[in-house]
């Protein structure tokens, strides 16, 4: 099943012409005929999900949005991704930036927006420029600018360029640092629909969320909303990374299981040659660690004991160092905590440290027993949900391989 | 070029604020405080906003920066690729330790996700990305480089 990765190989990024031979802005023909909300209504009806990670429905955000009359609206698409283990985004980007673009140009007419942002990593040199000159190209067969297509529609498109924050992947911070201010997150509500950059009403979409809308636009929600389980449908690009034997994206149908995943020769093709499998960390830096005997479990979004996140699946075999991984969370979170609020700040500092002493065997007792304690107060006190994200893997690591970690 | 060259690409308006930050940083490797002075004028905002803007972020400066600084990415899955063995190598070569400042010309760190996992390891040195590096060969890397 293929929906974003489809005619990849088909597709030049750097020649839009490519792009439309493949039935390219097709979805954006259809839909500048129709009127907003019924784009609105399609999108709902499709059951689309943000792919950024929250899982939130697209088409009732974009709702909130679109029902507001404000003199200036805004819609940003979040390609920040900086999580451990994510570069879906990136690679949509290299291989079609259009689809991008054709998705975030639909939304800004289903909302109104007559701006439009790409937020970008800071880090992405070689995306950022090829989103540059795919924007150059939709700008000369006049898919972006003043009047698109030659209706009376405007929409304006600019690449923002991070400066190397995990954190302005969260859309206050995201927003905050285009307003020229420290990535740090807000307080919600409000939330963005109803006053996000500059205090208009804004829109923050993930890439590979924008991606799936030109396919919903032209097959219809009914197609779409079929794929997959009900509540969470569609295709996802997951992320398999560490012990296993194919690494890389794979799109699959929603409600795939991660045994599936990991061990069908279609996709990870199972372990590497020797290795056993361990735990898989289901989500990035951030995600919960799943013991073989949950592998059945369907990575879905919504109600789930093993939130997908972004897609990323490590998977670790039997002689992985659990001291190096659980460095390399605590390391991650206390170098990206933004320093706003002090649980955070100080929590992903000092599990750090305790981080660190574990790696050396120069763990104390009274630290070990600090330890809960610091998890309890990153899960509980913290402004956004970074904090609670530092906590995850390691509570489900001290609980499920204390041996391990601290020897008999 | 001159920070009055640079401001008068961009319109004082805020979301080119960072913009121009980057750009500053970019040719100047820094953010100093007087140049910080000049973009708050500029944009008409006080200082603080600019220098804590300024400060923010991994990819500007707002000090000098006089040493070497090779970063190893400590991420999930470039550890499962042995990154850490990869900074135990480095700190053996250099007789440095990870995060310390001690040595005059080099300094070792780890860095976050550059997004890059499918080519990990990846190690930075300065602005330079390295690929797929192995604890065997990265003595060589590092020797070519310093």
């Amino acid at each position: 099943m293929e929906i974003v990765t489809k005619n990849w190989e088909k597709i030049n990024p750097l020649d839009i012409n490519t792009y439309i031979r493949s039935g390219g802005y097709e979805a954006l023909r259809k839909v500048i005929r129709e009127t907003p909300l019924k784009v609105v209504s399609e999108i709902k009806r499709s059951g689309l999900r943000g792919r950024g990670g929250g899982g939130f429905p697209t088409g009732e955000k974009w709702e909130i949005t679109a029902k507001i009359e404000a003199d200036e609206k805004f819609i940003i698409c979040n390609l920040d991704e900086s999580e451990p283990g994510v570069y879906k985004d990136r690679i949509i980007a290299e291989k079609n930036p259009h689809q991008i673009i054709e998705g975030l140009l639909i939304g800004a007419y289903a909302i109104g927006a007559k701006r439009a942002f790409i937020y970008i990593n800071g880090h992405y040199k070689k995306p950022a420029e090829i989103l540059k000159i795919a924007l150059e190209q939709a700008r000369e067969k006049e898919f972006v600018g003043r009047g698109i297509m030659g209706s009376s529609i405007d929409v304006e498109i600019e690449i923002f360029s991070g400066a190397g924050a995990y954190i302005c992947g969260e859309e206050n911070a995201l927003i905050n640092s285009i307003e020229g201010k420290r990535g740090e997150p807000r307080l919600k509500p409000p939330h963005p629909p109803v006053s996000g950059l500059f205090g208009k009403p804004t829109i923050v979409n993930n890439a590979e969320t924008l991606a799936n809308v030109p396919y919903i636009i032209k097959r219809g929600a009914d197609v779409y909303s079929k794929i997959g389980p009900s509540l969470s449908p569609g295709t996802k690009l997951f992320l398999l990374e560490g012990a296993v034997k194919n690494k890389g994206i794979f799109e699959v149908p929603l409600g795939t299981t991660a045994e599936d995943l990991i061990f069908n020769s279609l996709y990870g093709g199972g372990m590497e040659d020797g290795k056993e499998f361990w735990f898989a960390q289901i989500g990035g830096a951030s995600g919960r660690l799943m013991p073989r005997g949950k592998l059945d479990q369907l990575l879905i979004y919504g109600p789930s004991e093993y939130p997908i996140g972004a897609g990323s699946i490590l998977v670790v075999d039997k002689m992985a160092d659990i001291k190096d991984l659980l460095f390399s969370w605590a390391d991650f979170f206390h170098r990206e905590s933004c320093g706003k609020c002090v649980p955070c700040r100080e929590g992903t500092y000092r599990l750090w440290e305790i981080a660190k002493w574990l790696k050396n065997n120069d763990l104390k007792e009274r630290d070990r027993e600090n330890i809960e304690d610091i998890l309890w107060t990153l899960s509980n006190t913290t402004f956004c949900p970074l904090g609670n994200f530092a906590a995850v893997a390691w509570s489900d690591a001290i609980s499920m391989f204390s041996e391990e970690i601290f020897g008999k | 070029m001159s920070i009055q060259k640079i401001l008068l690409e961009f319109e004082p308006k805020l979301e080119n604020l960072l913009r121009v930050l980057k750009e500053i940083n970019k040719q100047e490797k820094y953010i100093s405080e007087s140049d910080c002075l000049k973009v708050a004028g500029y944009f008409s905002l006080p200082l603080a906003r600019v220098f804590s803007l300024a400060s923010f972020f991994d990819l500007m400066n707002t000090r000098p920066v006089k040493k070497k600084i090779i970063r190893v990415c400590s991420g999930g899955p470039c550890t499962m690729k042995r990154s850490f063995e990869i900074i135990r190598q480095i700190e053996m070569l250099l007789k440095i330790e990870m995060g310390n400042d001690s040595h005059p010309k080099v300094k070792l760190e780890t860095m976050s996700c550059l997004g890059l996992c499918d080519q990990g390891p990846v190690m930075m040195i300065d602005e330079q990305v390295f690929e797929k590096v192995r604890p065997e060969t990265v003595d060589d890397i590092i020797l070519d480089y310093l």
